[in-house]
């Protein structure tokens, strides 16, 4: 029995994810640590408390909401640092959409 | 025709009884005899006789119906699996996002369900590797082969319900190709497999797959803490990987779609070549293949979400928002790039290994190996008791022929019917709503308090230096 096996496409499935991974992840924590040090610290409350999630009340929520606008008001940064750091948190944001979508469009295309 | 001969001497003339048969495709099926009797040389009784009820349809004509009969039991068995497939894996994509509340339950139902349709439309490499690749079909003969198809499929959502029932890990589709493989093995034989196909596309993606997905999200869940780690205490928003985990469990349920759905549509596909309704050299699925496998697959996945809305996620393990849209995006380029291979992976197993691989990416994790044990030894078992399950109901159909098919298509019927009954009782429960995939996330402890990390170390021993000089 002759059985070949094309070892390569392993090793290409694996790069080819974890670049994907890599470039999708990095880029959307680069884009809210941008977030952040442009003032802007998301605080996205759970849509639906599970029970795995540590219950957050309402009180809970405004108390880190004012935390990240107190931090936000003590930034060292200028206004012109602070708009270059949002304008790259979007780039950020903006390149992993774009990865994504390129992903996908290699699948559809490439096959 | 072929004319046979069975004639008896009499010493004063001769009985003679003439077999006619018909050739249809490799078998020859007996349509009727000529019976002539002659006494002292004349011809004292002749008569033809047709063999089956008149006026019976030619014994091709029957063939054909029979092998109609048996597609149509095929599409109709290979549809129901797609939606078992659906309706059991909606919690892959959607566990993570509900445990972390990016998504309510019914948003999230609702958005792996459209995705999965949407996913379906994306590739066809992986149905490709199911119609041609695994069975070679151009050396047996396919009326053979049809009823070899349908006891697959019967070994598979047998196996299916069975580890439903008892709440053991399990993956949809190794146990389709298990029991492919063991009605094709038990009625035909083992040159009608591909062992290298089966091993380089399906054995071997199902060992390394997970392994792969469990690195990759290792390694992104790093990646992703370190990023946004902040070292003065303010606000580090990664509530805001809340948002990215709609999107990347939305890929998730992409993924879904792309592989899961396709395994059906290779199937019927197969059938189809089989039955000499498609060529074999074009093995892509038909348009109407692709449509109805992905409506079906799709219904499936809503239809599995009611018993994930009624637990409201109750039953998951702590996954923080960070770790999970690394896990669904480790998960989700795993499959895509694998798909896009031909690979016929498991999507259950990928989800469970990037889960685990994420938990390990955070700080003071532990794995329980006990529990890691006891998924992986379901998932090890599921390919060959696939194998077994349908090779038995192979055997049927060697046995006893069409009545085969027949005590097969009941056998097919009262597990549908179970399979309804069971899903009918009113014991939605956090064991049996969640998938192996949160399951998979016990397999990782992580402590409540992690230990610093070495820039924190070094931090804190300035922090007491500066107050021991102060002092």
């Amino acid at each position: 029995m002759d059985v070949q096996i094309d070892w390569l496409a392993f090793v290409q499935v694996f790069f080819a994810a974890l670049i994907a991974a890599v470039a999708v992840v990095g880029s959307y924590a680069l884009g809210l640590r941008m977030l952040v040090r442009a003032g802007r610290a998301p605080v996205v409350a759970p849509a639906e408390f599970t029970d795995a999630i540590t219950v957050m009340t309402d009180k809970q929520r405004a108390k880190a909401e004012k935390a990240a606008a107190k931090a936000a008001k003590r930034s060292p940064l200028t206004d012109a640092q602070k708009r270059l750091a949002f304008a790259v948190a979007c780039a950020a944001f903006g390149f992993c959409a774009l990865a994504v979508l390129s992903g996908l469009l290699l699948i559809v295309i490439g096959h | 025709m072929t004319i046979g001969r069975n004639a008896s001497a009499r010493v004063d003339g001769y009985a003679r009884r003439t077999e006619l048969t018909e050739r249809a495709g490799d078998v020859r099926i007996p349509c009727g005899r000529v019976n002539e009797c002659r006494l002292h040389g004349e011809l004292f009784v002749r008569a033809a006789v047709r063999s089956a009820l008149p006026p019976s349809p030619s014994p091709r004509k029957r063939t054909v119906e029979t092998a109609a009969l048996i597609v149509v039991l095929i599409i109709g068995l290979a549809l129901f699996f797609d939606f078992t497939n659906g309706f059991h894996d909606t919690a892959n994509a959607m566990a993570t996002p509900i445990a972390t509340g990016a998504l309510k339950p019914k948003v999230a139902v609702l958005l792996a369900a459209g995705l999965n349709l949407v996913g379906a439309f994306l590739s066809t490499e992986v149905s490709k590797t199911i119609s041609h690749g695994i069975v070679r079909e151009d050396q047996i003969s396919p009326g053979a082969f049809l009823p070899l198809i349908f006891a697959g499929l019967i070994g598979a959502i047998t196996w299916n319900m069975l580890t439903w029932l008892l709440g053991l890990p399990s993956s949809s589709s190794h146990a389709l190709f298990g029991g492919l493989i063991g009605a094709t093995l038990v009625g035909i034989g083992a040159y009608a497999i591909d062992f290298g196909v089966v091993l380089s596309k399906v054995i071997l993606p199902a060992l390394i797959a997970p392994v792969t997905a469990g690195v990759i999200a290792f390694a992104a869940t790093k990646l992703a803490y370190a990023m946004t780690r902040r070292y003065d205490g303010k606000p580090d928003g990664r509530d805001g990987f809340r948002w990215g985990q709609i999107f990347s469990s939305s890929l998730v349920a992409l993924a879904h779609g792309t592989n899961d759905a396709q395994k059906t549509m290779g199937v019927i596909t197969l059938a189809l070549i089989m039955a000499g309704w498609q060529d074999s050299a074009h093995a892509d699925p038909q348009l109407w293949v692709i449509f109805a496998c992905a409506f079906t697959i799709a219904l499936g996945t809503y239809m599995g979400g009611w018993r994930i809305i009624r637990t409201l996620g109750k039953g998951l393990t702590d996954v923080k928002p960070a770790q999970g849209f690394s896990a669904e995006s480790s998960t989700a380029a795993t499959i895509l790039a694998s798909s896009a291979l031909g690979f016929a992976l498991s999507t259950t197993q990928v989800a469970s290994g990037s889960v685990i691989g994420s938990g390990l990416g955070r700080r003071g994790a532990k794995v329980r190996w006990r529990t890691v044990g006891r998924i992986t030894i379901g998932w090890l078992l599921t390919l060959p008791a696939a194998g077994i399950v349908g090779a038995a109901a192979a055997l049927i159909v060697a046995w006893l022929g069409p009545w085969g098919i027949a005590i097969d298509a009941v056998l097919a019927v009262i597990i549908v019917l179970l399979l309804f009954l069971r899903s009918r009782r009113d014991e939605v429960t956090a064991a049996n709503a969640m998938s192996e995939v949160a399951d998979s996330g016990r397999a990782v402890k992580v402590k409540r308090n992690p230990p610093p990390t070495r820039r924190q170390r070094r931090l804190e021993r300035e922090r007491a230096r500066q107050e021991k000089g102060q002092r």
